[in-house]
């Protein structure tokens, strides 16, 4: 793929067989002519540039190893957006956004929880040191999260090569779905453990 | 004298001088042209001509990326919508947010579509944070891709909490008077910035108005120029990530 | 064409010196770089809340003969809530009478009130009434306790409640709450020694 040389242009136009180690550059059609028959794989493409290997585009393909992005990715992307907005436009014909009273700066309801992301937070302040959880938590929370690429420097991208930075993260992420699901669904009036069956104080 | 055809009329809106300046070619169906029609299209263009084989698998993605930008997308179309009979005034807001159930036509089904793909969308980006660590794809080239996305995250849970103020209701009211709180725990400057969060000393109309632009402009804004950035190092940075 | 004037070895910068070019670029560099911060801190400037009036400013709440008009309970120790300044006033005197449970012969509050500020330090919640059983100020939301002198007992919150100073000029009680104190430390006991496992429950 890496070409030395960079052909001359005339030479390349009048005589491509003098350079044997230049490939040949197919012109394209101008627009008016119709296009060859379309036998995907036996087209020529036009040489747009040359991109050498340590450059910082990774050119680690070959032909056969990618597909025509019409119709190979556009049409997964097409029916997973149809998916999506039938299964969005079926669920808010069915479930109903909530709304409560009108809000009253004076009166505190019995439950009142935050949105559910940031339950666990709020979980995790009835354990916790305030400063602590409230604050220190996720400013370190996001800062290490937008840091985590330049923090880990292994080279290896599969699983079983990075099994400690995996468990990690896996840990902080169980971690937070569980403490969400304890803020979400146990805890009731008053911050009371209450089981799920006991009732569902949860709003999303 | 016969009368043109269906097929007569295609034939003549697709031979306009008008069509053609829309649309360059045919519809692609050959290599050649649909690589051309990827290329010649600004929105297309978001993608490369040709991607690798296993970014098109569902399994490989799970498409959470795009189902998140979708779900912006839809976002922005149903919040447009919203917007026509919302004013955030502490007198009207709620008021507005019942007529829009009861008094406009699909009012209910848009409000329920903006709700629910809001909460889908928070978790959708949450998952697509989960599924790039996975397979391992901050790796470099791509570090600082994963830090735009982080930031994306931090955007997508800002507008989703600020657009949970909005209806002022109870659950609005207290979600974000103890959501807001977490922040006066911070160890310096704790009073002013709640202060400056909330316009004033307690969730009221300062903090409606607040909340409700920076829901509805400012954090659209920053998100979507962040997305642009986001979609563009995918390409520089040599496509999606290889298989594991 | 002749040659163009070039640096040489006669001509260049001394080393260590930089160009005239050197210059105006970082002069330019460091101009916006200046201009991006007082942008920044411009928009914080402008964005700081314009609060008029109400909350944040100087309340009257009127004397105590008007206090005891508007709430009779305040002489018998009951705490008056003042919604405007979202505030309790303490009668201290009456109030500690009323929780040793001898709310006859209450001696006059004179300057020893509180101005508890209703807002729970915890995490925001309004909190209500004092409870009749306990004669603590129980918070809905997380179940922090606090006695009527607004020390925290018990509960996620970390520290007491939070008030307000007050002047008291000719006899009128003028709460400012543009200046909040916090509340005691957790620890704090200086009145209504009772620890949690003595109480009944308030909240549900």
């Amino acid at each position: 793929m890496t070409i030395e040389k960079r052909p001359n242009a005339t030479a390349d136009k009048t005589a491509p067989s003098q350079a044997p180690n230049v490939p040949v550059i197919e012109r394209s059609p101008g627009p008016k002519l119709p296009g060859p028959p379309g036998v995907p794989g036996t087209e020529r493409f036009r040489l747009l540039a040359y991109v050498k290997q340590e450059s910082m585009v990774r050119v680690d393909k070959r032909p056969d190893e990618t597909v025509l992005t019409w119709p190979h990715l556009l049409r997964p992307e097409f029916l997973m957006a149809c998916l999506i907005a039938v299964l969005l436009i079926v669920a808010s014909v069915f479930i109903n956004a909530p709304l409560e009273d009108m809000a009253h700066p004076y009166v505190t309801p019995h439950v009142a929880k935050a949105p559910w992301y940031f339950l666990g937070l709020q979980e995790m302040l009835s354990y916790f040191n305030a400063t602590v959880i409230g604050a220190f938590f996720p400013f370190v929370y996001f800062i290490g999260l937008a840091l985590i690429a330049y923090v880990d420097r292994s080279p290896y991208k599969a699983v079983r090569d990075r099994k400690t930075a995996w468990v990690f993260f896996l840990c902080i992420m169980v971690g937070g779905v569980i403490v969400t699901l304890l803020g979400a669904f146990f805890r009731g009036p008053g911050w009371n453990w209450v089981w799920p069956w006991q009732g569902i104080y949860f709003t999303l | 004298m016969t009368l043109p055809g269906p097929g007569d009329v295609v034939r003549y809106v697709k031979e306009s001088g008008l069509w053609r300046s829309l649309f360059r070619q045919p519809y692609p169906t050959t290599s050649r042209t649909r690589a051309l029609a990827v290329m010649n299209n600004v929105f297309l263009h978001l993608h490369p001509v040709r991607v690798k084989k296993h970014a098109v698998r569902y399994t490989y993605t799970f498409c959470l990326g795009g189902i998140s930008f979708f779900l912006f997308l839809m976002l922005t179309v149903t919040g447009v919508y919203l917007m026509f009979f919302y004013v955030p005034s502490v007198a009207r807001a709620y008021q507005d947010i019942i007529s829009i159930e009861n008094a406009v036509a699909f009012g209910q089904l848009t409000r329920n579509m903006h709700r629910w793909a809001a909460h889908l969308m928070v978790l959708t980006v949450f998952l697509h944070m989960i599924r790039v660590f996975y397979h391992g794809a901050y790796k470099p080239p791509r570090e600082f891709n994963w830090t735009i996305g982080v930031l994306l995250l931090f955007s997508t849970l800002w507008l989703s909490f600020t657009g949970y103020l909005l209806p002022w209701d109870q659950i609005a009211f207290w979600a974000i008077t103890v959501g807001t709180n977490m922040a006066t725990y911070a160890p310096f400057l704790s009073r002013e910035s709640s202060f400056w969060l909330l316009g004033g000393i307690t969730v009221d109309q300062g903090t409606l108005i607040r909340f409700y632009v920076m829901h509805v402009i400012a954090f659209p804004l920053i998100a979507a120029i962040l997305m642009v950035v986001h979609f563009w190092r995918i390409r520089k940075d040599g496509g999606i990530s290889g298989p594991v | 064409m002749s040659q163009l004037p070039t640096y040489g070895e006669v001509h260049g910068p001394p080393i260590g010196e930089m160009t005239r070019r050197t210059f105006m670029r970082r002069l330019i560099g460091w101009g916006v770089g200046l201009l991006s911060l007082e942008f920044l801190a411009g928009t914080f400037a402008f964005t700081w809340p314009n609060v008029r009036g109400g909350l944040g400013g100087k309340v009257v709440l009127g004397s105590a003969t008007d206090i005891v008009g508007a709430s009779p309970d305040w002489a018998t120790g009951q705490p008056y809530s003042y919604q405007k300044a979202r505030i309790f006033l303490v009668n201290v005197p009456a109030g500690e009478a009323l929780v040793d449970g001898k709310t006859d012969n209450v001696p006059d509050p004179k300057k020893n009130v509180l101005a508890l500020y209703r807002k729970c330090p915890h995490l925001g919640c309004q909190i209500p009434q004092l409870c009749d059983k306990s004669h603590w100020f129980e918070c809905l939301c997380h179940g922090s306790k606090y006695t009527i002198l607004g020390e925290k007992r018990a509960g996620p919150a970390p520290r007491g409640m939070d008030r307000f100073p007050f002047t008291i000029e000719n006899g009128i009680y003028v709460v400012d709450t543009g200046k909040l104190e916090d509340g005691p430390p957790i620890g704090t006991e200086t009145f209504d020694k009772r620890t949690i496992d003595q109480m009944p429950h308030c909240a549900a």
